[in-house]
């Protein structure tokens, strides 16, 4: 049961030290789906389901991962508190009765020892509470698995249940050992003190030590008369007048008092540190800063906003291997698409023999006509080049390409095709980012048909005149 | 049950149409150039809620042959009624023609009945050239809304406005690069208007951008402060061999491990930066140089950086008062009081004291020899001492964050980082300016933080960028 709070405890720790590389979108996704899946089942997403929800793919031994070694490492830990435990204990026993049949086994010197172990017990739990672990460096000396911040949160309170089951174990054997000598022995009890105290003054402090049992079994609570028997002084040397059965009648008082106030208390501290682990690892549980970001991704719902597709790479080519051409003289200027309809450089238009529009609002028969015109016109004509101007941002398209494979087919042989790139502003020279797809689609035309020109600055710095009327 | 809707967004070649659905759909690994035909095919974005699809926008190639398919949509037509069976016609009749690619592309998701997102450059004058396309596109019988862009720097949008006012239901402006986010949303909620049965997706749709941002922002938070942290306590360590003799390699061990705290450093800011871009879904910007370009020019460590984003004294003194003095109430608690706040008194005025001495000086950590356990001896690097170099790091990584908080997914131009001032951090309240402090304290003591500490931290900075954004918006005004 404790181990079972602590075990999730631990493997919730271990998955979410898992995720810590994992990419935060991904993370959302899987928990998200968790949570939707359970909602589908009726079923509450607990922390166990989700470690076995993550893990339901994974094969790997569970002997191997953290939370099984951390466990293992804490039940050897327990092991050798209880080995540990039980030798002392039969050591401590046989020296507290150690009995030369000289002196009397001092009552005293037993309640004090055993006030010693009860005031331990208290201190481990205190110590477990607040947290302090003064043996933290000679557990990793033994090779503690607490390499996270959650596990040596945890630390004290294990440590204080193996140190109470290290004293449960040592009382256990010390009381097995006061009977066993009791029963082989004849052990002769008496209580000393260099304090000046009378009989009835100690007898006080014995009726409330054995309080607890005394109702229980009144033999084990010694009366004044046993009290003002037994007192002897190590001095006198001898046992006077004292009946000797007496010294022995003090037994069941020391077996009560073993039982009542240093096995008791241990078994109660120990399972007071039992409920403390499981407290403590839900609690730790609850908190985990994991658990805040799990709970948080499995409410909100994922949001995926379409950005798988990556084509950012699927790039046209962009390298140009056309240079622009100076502009030469022609005597047919088409506009296409619009071109110069405001207005046109008046070196463009100067001594034309036709000037026509094609593309855009002009109707694709036109187009034909126009293209019949031309190529009419250069088959009487010796200079066969035709300037085609155009609107330099708006990008060259398949109508385009079709007129000029047609004119290619039509046209002339020695007929050249000049596209002349506008700028917004027909005064200004177009801008170099815009010329670029003219220079590579002009390149993509076979036989070297077109090329790109652009006016000069002294050609711009001419006056401008209306363009050419449909 | 309806199906989600979709938005084709066509137009002319380059006029945007990839960059509008790069911002809207936060992908920039959608391949944007200044090149008609760099979209050859249409390719569905859609927005999806777990896993469920709230709206698609479809990329499509530009019109290559208006002229020619509203000729032959003329020719096969005989009434207004028979348009869109035409236009359908049209795309059955020409998917295999090669000269016809662009076209089908993009009136096939049109004939499926999506919504028409018809993009334009504001930036160039308007052009009646552009009618054969607006009129093909009037044909699908499609809601339809038109999209003025901005690609240059000139501004022809109010005719561009009155022009297509004729042929759409709506006309919005929408700078795709420099559109702040409330802008998305607001077209968003546009393309809801086209429709009806529309128009409630589209508003939950925005709802769920609206709260992501809220997250990412919170968690930016989060991954910066654990930086921070991490790199406030950061010790290299080297373990020595038995027969090193210290006296003789302290000055190459100094430097081998200078050396090597000053990459991991420098490797977590890197980190620190990838994490904030990667959250935003900016896969791409790192292979773009800048932060390269950006390093150079003002190093971590270079007292460019330091002049920059390094607070002043007198910050760093009361953030100082504030932390000692959170650490002094705990003598007070343990003496139930009767100390009188003498505690909190005494541990602000060293915490004072600390961090303005610190606060002066360009602390770099030092070399420290320590005996390990069994006889080897250790030789540590770091943590730094100095909180000005917290400081810095918090600096530069919140006007990294917000660079990538406003940058929309079409901008391929270069992440370009100019340092701020330091002033920025004035605006922040005094518990958040003691928490910080706190934190770094702790942090450059390498002691454990606790659940508590690490909490306010983190809404510490999450104040911190709140801050720095409500700073960067008033120096804009």
């Amino acid at each position: 049961m404790t181990d079972r709070s602590l075990r999730l405890l631990l493997d919730f720790d271990g998955c979410a030290q898992r995720d810590n590389g994992q990419a935060s979108v991904f993370l959302h996704r899987r928990d998200r789906k968790f949570a939707l899946t359970c909602e589908e089942q009726g079923v509450k997403p607990s922390p166990q389901r989700w470690i076995a929800y993550i893990n339901r793919f994974s094969d790997s031994d569970p002997e191997l991962n953290q939370s099984t070694k951390l466990l293992r490492f804490w039940r050897r830990v327990n092991n050798g508190f209880v080995a540990l435990g039980a030798l002392f204990g039969l050591l401590s026993m046989l020296a507290l009765l150690f009995y030369d049949g000289g002196q009397r086994i001092n009552i005293t010197v037993i309640i004090a020892f055993v006030a010693f172990q009860l005031l331990l017990a208290l201190l481990t739990t205190v110590q477990s509470l607040v947290g302090w672990q003064p043996w933290r460096s000679l557990l990793q000396r033994f090779g503690s698995h607490s390499q996270s911040e959650i596990v040596s949160h945890v630390q004290p309170v294990l440590m204080a249940r193996s140190a109470h089951m290290g004293g449960l174990c040592f009382a256990l054997a010390g009381l097995i050992s006061l009977l066993v000598m009791v029963l082989l022995q004849d052990l002769a009890f008496g209580w000393s003190t260099t304090l000046e105290t009378n009989a009835s003054a100690y007898h006080a402090i014995i009726a409330v030590i054995s309080a607890p049992w005394a109702w229980l079994w009144p033999a084990a609570a010694p009366e004044l008369g046993l009290v003002e028997a037994t007192r002897f002084f190590r001095a006198s040397g001898s046992q006077g007048d004292t009946d000797p059965a007496l010294w022995g009648q003090w037994w069941p008082f020391i077996a009560m008092l073993w039982t009542t106030w240093a096995l008791l208390p241990r078994l109660i501290l120990y399972l007071v540190a039992g409920v403390l682990i499981r407290r403590k690892s839900r609690q730790l549980l609850g908190k985990h800063p994991a658990m805040r970001e799990l709970m948080y991704r499995m409410e909100t719902e994922t949001l995926d906003t379409g950005n798988e597709h990556n084509d950012a790479l699927d790039l046209p080519d962009l390298k140009t291997q056309l240079a622009l051409t100076p502009l030469p003289k022609a005597s047919i200027l088409l506009s296409w698409a619009g071109a110069g309809d405001s207005e046109l450089p008046i070196y463009l238009t100067h001594s034309k023999s036709m000037l026509a529009k094609i593309g855009g609002r002009v109707k694709l028969s036109e187009d034909q006509s126009t293209l019949e015109q031309v190529a009419t016109k250069l088959a009487q004509e010796s200079n066969r080049s035709v300037l085609l101007a155009t609107r330099s941002w708006e990008p060259p398209t398949g109508e385009l390409e079709d007129f000029i494979t047609r004119a290619q087919e039509r046209w002339p042989k020695g007929s050249r095709l000049v596209l002349v790139p506008l700028a917004t502003n027909t005064a200004l020279q177009p801008e170099q980012h815009q010329l670029l797809p003219w220079l590579r689609f002009a390149c993509r035309i076979p036989a070297k048909f077109v090329s790109v020109s652009i006016m000069s600055l002294d050609h711009l710095s001419s006056t401008i005149q209306e363009g050419p009327k449909e | 049950m309806k199906s989600a809707p979709n938005f084709a967004v066509v137009g002319h070649p380059n006029k945007g149409k990839s960059s509008i659905v790069a911002t809207l759909s936060q992908n920039d690994a959608i391949a944007i150039a200044l090149e008609p035909g760099t979209t050859r095919s249409r390719q569905a974005y859609p927005l999806k809620v777990d896993g469920k699809t709230l709206y698609t926008l479809i990329d499509t190639p530009g019109f290559q042959r208006p002229r020619r398919v509203l000729e032959w949509l003329e020719a096969h037509s005989v009434s207004a009624s028979d348009h869109s069976e035409t236009l359908r016609a049209f795309v059955v009749q020409h998917k295999s023609d090669e000269r016809f690619n662009d076209e089908c592309e993009l009136l096939t998701p049109l004939i499926d009945g999506a919504g028409i997102i018809y993009v334009v450059d504001g930036s160039v004058p308007y052009s009646a050239e552009h009618e054969a396309e607006m009129t093909i596109l009037r044909w699908s019988g499609r809601p339809s809304l038109a999209l003025i862009n901005t690609i240059g720097t000139d501004d022809y949008s109010d005719t561009w406005q009155a022009a297509l006012g004729q042929f759409f239901q709506v006309v919005r402006k929408f700078d795709a690069v420099r559109a702040p986010f409330e802008q998305h949303l607001s077209l968003l909620r546009a393309f809801g208007q086209l429709e009806p049965d529309w128009e409630k997706t589209l508003e939950n749709a925005t709802q769920f951008l609206s709260k992501q941002r809220q997250q990412r922002q919170y968690q930016s938070a989060g991954i910066i402060a654990k930086a921070l942290i991490d790199m406030m306590s950061y010790q290299a360590k080297r373990t020595l061999a038995n027969n090193q003799s210290t006296s003789t390699i302290d000055n190459s061990l100094a430097e081998e491990l200078r050396t090597s705290w000053y990459q991991r450093q420098r490797m977590r800011e890197q980190t620190l930066r990838i994490d904030i871009e990667h959250l935003y879904q900016h896969q791409r910007i790192r292979r773009q140089e800048a932060e390269l370009q950006w390093h150079s020019d003002n190093d971590l460590f270079s007292e460019d950086s330091r002049n920059h984003w390094a607070v002043s004294k007198r910050y760093l003194a009361t953030a100082g008062f504030g932390a000692g003095a959170l650490s002094g109430v705990g003598i007070d608690a343990l003496t139930f009081g009767s100390s009188f706040g003498t505690g909190a008194l005494l541990g602000g005025l060293l915490g004072a004291a600390g961090s303005y001495y610190y606060g002066g000086k360009l602390l770099l950590p030092a070399l420290k020899i320590g005996l390990l356990n069994n006889g080897l001896k250790t030789a540590t690097f770091g943590p730094v001492q100095d909180s000005q170099f917290a400081y810095v790091v918090l600096g530069r990584a919140v006007d990294h964050w917000w660079h990538i908080s406003h940058r929309n997914h079409a901008g391929r131009d270069m992440l370009d980082l100019i340092p701020a001032d330091n002033h920025w951090i004035e605006g922040l309240d005094k518990e958040s300016r003691k928490i910080i402090q706190k934190t770094l304290d702790k942090s450059r003591k390498q002691q454990s933080l606790d659940e508590s500490l690490q909490n306010k931290f983190h809404e510490a900075l999450e104040k911190c960028i709140a801050v720095y954004e409500d700073w960067l918006t008033k120096a804009d005004i």
